[in-house]
Order: C-alpha cells, then structure tokens, then sequence
C-alpha cells in the first residue's frame, strides 16, 4: 500500500453523474472525488456504469446530467493534463509495426517522434518485446498486443493514469509486472484509476475504493473505511455479499 | 487542428509502405502498357505480315470484260490475261495457277469474282488487295484531281464554329473543365473503398478509445481525408507518368494522335466553377463515407451502404446524353440539383458549356451547404458511433441525445 497523500487536493471531481442510453438508465445519480496522487479502486459488477463513468469523464460520452471534472474542468483533448488511458476495448493498429504505432500514439500525446521512439524502446525492453518492435501488431500473442497498448498508455509519463480493467487476460508473471508499473506510476505522483474485479489488486494498490451498483455508489472510501462498515470483511466477502444477490439473479434468468 | 500533420504523415506513410498500394497503383498503369504493347506488336505483326503478302509473287490470270483495267498494270503485276473464264477457274482448282480475277461487265452491279487458292483465313485478303488494287489504281488517275481525291477519301474538312459571336470549339472546349470530371471519377473510383475502409478501420481495430482521448475526431478525419488526397495524387502522378513517356516516345509506333495542346481553350469562369463543383463534391462524399463507417459495424457492413451511395453518385452517367442534348428538361434539372447525384450532372454540364451562371451557383451552394453538413453530421457520427463497437449506431439515441450537445 502506497503511502496516502498529505495535501487531498481532487484530481477528479464527479458529481450527480446521470447516463441514460434511450430509456435505460445506466448510471443515476453519481458523486465523488479522487484526490491527487493516489490510486483509486473502481469497483463493480459487469454493467454496472464503471466503463460509462470514464467514457462520461473523458468526454467520449455526453453526461445525460452532472459535471466530470479533471483539474477542474471538463476534460478535451485539449486539456493540459498529461493523461494515459487505457480502455477495457483493447485494440491496436494491427497491420501496423508496433515501433510505429508506439511512436504514433506517442506523437499524438504530445511528444517528439525523437522521445516517443526512445520511451516506446525502454518499454518494449522493459517488457522483452525488444525483438518485437518491427513486428507487425496482429503477429503478437493477446498478451503482447495488451504490454504494447500498456507501453503507449504510460510513455508520456502520465500525471492521471487510467486503467480499465487493465489485468484482464494476462498471466500472473505480467498482472505482477503491471502492478509494479502502477505503483512506481503512483510514485511520481501520478493519480491512478484502476477498475478492476481483482481484490487482491485493489488490496495492494488502492487508497480509496467506490462500489457502484445499478448505476449508483453503495460503497466509498478508504479500504480500511470500507472494510469497516462491513464487519472488517475481506473485500471479495464483501463484493460478494453487495453482488452475489446480482449472480444469483442473473443465473436465474439465464 | 493541433496533430494534424502527426495524423497525415501516419496515414500517408503506412499506407505508402504497404505492397497493396503499390500494386493496386501499378496495375492499371502497367494494364494500360500492357494493353498498348498488344496493340502495337499487333500493329506490327499485321503490318509485317502485309508487307510480306504484299512482296509475294503469285500468278494470276485476269479477265477484264469491263474494260477498265490498264493493260500495263497487269504486266506490273506479271499477271496473265485470260480469255477463259473456266479453264482458268480450272487451274486455280488443280493448283495450277494461284489466283484468277473476273472483272464482269457493269462491275457496279456484278462486282468482281475472284478465285484463288487457299493460303490461309488471313492471308487469303491478299487476293481481294491485289484484285482492289489493279481496279483502284487503273481508273483513279483518270480521274481529275479533285474527283480523284473524294475518291481517294482525303478531302481535308475545317470547321469553325461560333457560340454568342465568338469562336467556340465544343470538343477542345470541353478539355479543361472536363478534366475534374475525369478526376472526381479516378478519385472516387480508386479511392471510395480506402477511405470507408479508413474509417471503418479504428472502429474493428478498438483504438478509437485511446485516440480520441488524444485527439479530436474533426482532426483525426481531416488527416485521414489529406492523406488520401496525397495518395491519390500519387496514384494519379503513377499513371500519367507512363502515359506521358509512351506518348512522347512512341506515339508514333503506338499510332496515336498528335494532340496540339497549346490551343486548348482556357475559360477561366468554367473553370472556377469545375473547380468548385469538384471540391463541394468531394467533400460531400468523403462525408458520406466518413458517416457511413461511423454507422457501420464493420467494413463489410458498411460495403453495403457504400454501393448505395455509388449509385446515386454515378447512375446518372447512365442519362450523360441528355444532360448534353436536354439541359432544360425537368429530370436533368432534379438530377442537377438533389445533392445526391448533383456531382455528375453539374460537372459534365459544366464541361459541354450548358451549365449557365445562375445554375452554377445554385448547385455549388446546394453541394456546399451539403458537403458542410455532411462533414459536420460525419465527424458527431464518428465522435459517438465509434464506441458502438459491434452494433451498428441508433441514429434516433445519437439525435435525440448526443447531437443536442
């Protein structure tokens, strides 16, 4: 667990967050804060508003109602923010040479075609995919293809990371490799939205957590606070005891 | 418009470096060469080959009951007059003689009969070129000169003629405007595919997430459009090369015309208004396609509508005739003027000089005004239908809520 910071200054500031696609109400009545320079747990289960939230942050989607906040004002590509996103679609240029679209993705962020090659070579290294680096996209494995897409989310040294669901189908050896990324991340004070379903990541990683369920927070804050309310439970008992009900209905159905 | 040239130079340079460009690029060119080559070794080869029968010796024996072949002549030709219709024709079936040629009496009516033995389904035209000749060149030169030319079929005609008082040459008038006719086909036909395809290409790819949290929409499609007009010009500048070299070196093994382009008139209004029709009309079609990839799941999906668009946007070269004969006719003027088919009509009217100014300014405002909200809609489509990942885009959601915005 990282070290909490002294000055809660908010990074991200979302408050009473509506989303509605046609007549389906996906989030209702959203609100809260992250403070700069931790890592915050975005939790919940599949459907439950978390990838809207973010689309709605970064301006993908057009909130039905509320405000989303980066820095203090709505988010555009034009914005100062150094911002490294990494969606749950996962997805590159595949015909493409991974250098190139390395070197692309880090043009378009802002960088020098000079510095975007440089840091897209110490990832590929870091990550052994030096031998990779003029492979075309589509010849690496899933698992590669998701370091790349990783690589190009964290070469412009962002100061808000966020990473939807970013474990998803890697193997425990680069799930640890991520985690270590995050956190030297969140050691150069970076902030950190991590949607996840894995617990023992967010145990390791999170300051502060939010649970959302059919589109509203029915959890928020600290882990230990959230732990707490709920009997000092592990946290997979207690997104257990918030969604089971949800398993258990969706079962029925099926 | 800030990473625009990071946009254009990705696009033109990934799209440069592949072999599918290339090939796509060199194969009409080198179609078109390889086209020519037939015909000129077919040229060639024909030739030859008419000059060989013209240099073989064969005998023949001819009965002149018209009384217009020169006597001389047949000694030219080392050929034998006969007085025996049928023992001629006798010897021609025993292999005793190669031709005979039968000039009856009242030839207009009865013509000439030939008999020959067979050389061959081509060589035996030599027998008809012989026999031609010997008639030809027995009674055209006792003929007078003038006579002797409508003969021959080498009057010279120069025409001049006059629009509004002043000299107006319909067909080399019709050069420089038409020329972006010529262009916006090329630039559609080659290009129509790529550029759905582009579009279509972040949405199955799942990257659009990634750009545009770094890029604005507008950008990423204004980039896409300059790089396809850059590689269209390289395309173009591909084809013309070969054409221009073939045409300066062999234009004459290739027989093809001596084109004096220093008289091609320049009206500049004509031209102007070429000029705008194409740009509207391009832009109102690469907005099409830019909205159509948006709506479409996938680039197979959107093939569909695209075939649509082509029809409206090239069905009415199927009437090309009566936008040239019928300008005023109510069917032209629709097709002028719905947005849709405009292109095609405005600027082949405007190529044949019956497209007037009032019209010419109505359809460059109907095409602009088009082109801007087709652009506009194209980009909001993009912005939004891009996250519809594998469903095509509710159109009545998009309107209702995301283009209030």
């Amino acid at each position: 667990m990282s070290i909490k910071p002294t000055k809660r200054k908010t990074a991200v500031s979302i408050s009473h967050f509506r989303m509605d696609f046609g007549k389906k109400t996906v989030v209702k009545d959203l609100s809260f804060e992250i403070y700069k320079g931790e890592v915050f747990g975005f939790l919940g289960s599949n459907g439950c508003g978390k990838t809207t939230t973010i689309r709605a942050l970064l301006g993908l989607y057009q909130p039905t109602g509320g405000e989303l906040l980066i820095g203090g004002e709505p988010f555009s590509v034009s914005s100062k923010i150094k911002l490294g996103y990494l969606p749950e679609e996962r997805g590159l240029y595949k015909k493409e040479l991974v250098i190139d679209v390395m070197v692309y993705f880090g043009q378009l962020k802002g960088m020098s075609k000079l510095d975007a090659r440089k840091q897209a070579e110490i990832f590929l290294e870091r990550v052994n995919l030096t031998d990779k680096a003029k492979t075309r996209v589509d010849k690496l494995s899933g698992g590669q293809q998701q370091k790349v897409q990783l690589g190009i989310t964290i070469m412009n040294d962002p100061e808000l990371l966020i990473l939807d669901e970013p474990t998803k189908g890697f193997d425990p050896v680069n799930r640890r490799l991520l985690m270590d990324i995050v956190e030297e991340h969140q050691k150069k004070g970076a902030t950190i939205i991590f949607v996840t379903h894995q617990m023992e990541e967010v145990e390791r990683l999170c300051d502060r957590i939010i649970l959302l369920k059919d589109g509203v927070s029915c959890a928020y804050g600290s882990v230990a606070e959230v732990k707490q309310k709920y009997g000092n439970a592990s946290l997979d008992d207690i997104f257990i005891k918030i969604y089971g009900d949800e398993n258990e209905s969706n079962e029925e159905i099926s | 418009m800030y990473n625009l040239g990071t946009v254009f130079n990705f696009e033109f340079m990934r799209t440069i470096k592949k072999k599918s460009f290339w090939i796509m690029t060199l194969a009409f060119p080198i179609i078109i060469g390889l086209v020519f080559a037939i015909i000129f070794f077919s040229n060639q080869t024909t030739s030859n080959a008419a000059e060989n029968t013209k240099n073989q010796k064969f005998s023949i024996e001819v009965t002149d009951e018209s009384g217009l072949i020169n006597k001389e002549l047949l000694k030219q030709f080392d050929a034998q007059e006969s007085v025996n219709k049928q023992a001629s024709i006798d010897k021609v079936k025993n292999g005793k003689l190669d031709a005979y040629f039968y000039y009856s009496k009242g030839l207009d009516k009865k013509g000439v009969e030939i008999y020959a033995k067979d050389v061959g389904l081509f060589d035996n035209s030599r027998y008809q070129g012989v026999a031609d000749a010997l008639i030809q060149t027995s009674v055209i030169p006792t003929v007078n000169g003038e006579t002797g030319a409508i003969l021959r079929n080498t009057v010279k005609f120069n025409s001049t003629t006059y629009r509004d008082g002043k000299k107006f040459d319909g067909i080399k008038e019709l050069i420089a405007p038409g020329i972006f006719l010529v262009l916006f086909y090329i630039l559609i036909a080659m290009f129509g595919n790529q550029m759905l395809t582009s579009t279509t290409e972040e949405k199955e790819n799942r990257v659009t997430e990634m750009l545009l949290t770094t890029i604005e929409a507008r950008t990423l499609i204004v980039g896409k459009i300059l790089s396809l007009i850059a590689l269209a010009f390289v395309q173009i500048t591909s084809i013309i090369v070969p054409v221009v070299i073939a045409y300066v070196f062999f234009r004459t093994q290739l027989a093809l015309p001596n084109l004096d382009l220093s008289n091609i008139p320049i009206n500049p209004l004509r031209i102007g208004i070429g000029a705008s029709i194409f740009t509207f009309s391009f832009l109102l079609f690469t907005g099409l396609l830019v909205a159509i990839g948006a709506v479409a799941p996938t680039a197979k999906e959107a093939g569909g509508f695209f075939g649509v668009i082509m029809i409206f946007i090239f069905g009415p070269l199927y009437a090309a005739s009566l936008f040239i004969s019928a300008p005023n006719s109510p069917l032209v003027g629709f097709l002028s003027f719905f947005p849709l088919t405009a292109p095609i009509p405005l600027m082949l009217r405007n190529a044949v000089g019956n497209l007037g100014v009032a019209d010419s300014l109505v359809g460059i405002l109907i095409l602009a005004i088009s082109s801007v909200i087709a652009l506009t809609i194209a980009v909001r489509l993009f912005r939004y239908g891009v996250l519809e990942y594998s469903n095509r885009l509710s159109l009545g959601v998009l309107f209702k809520k995301q283009l209030k915005k």
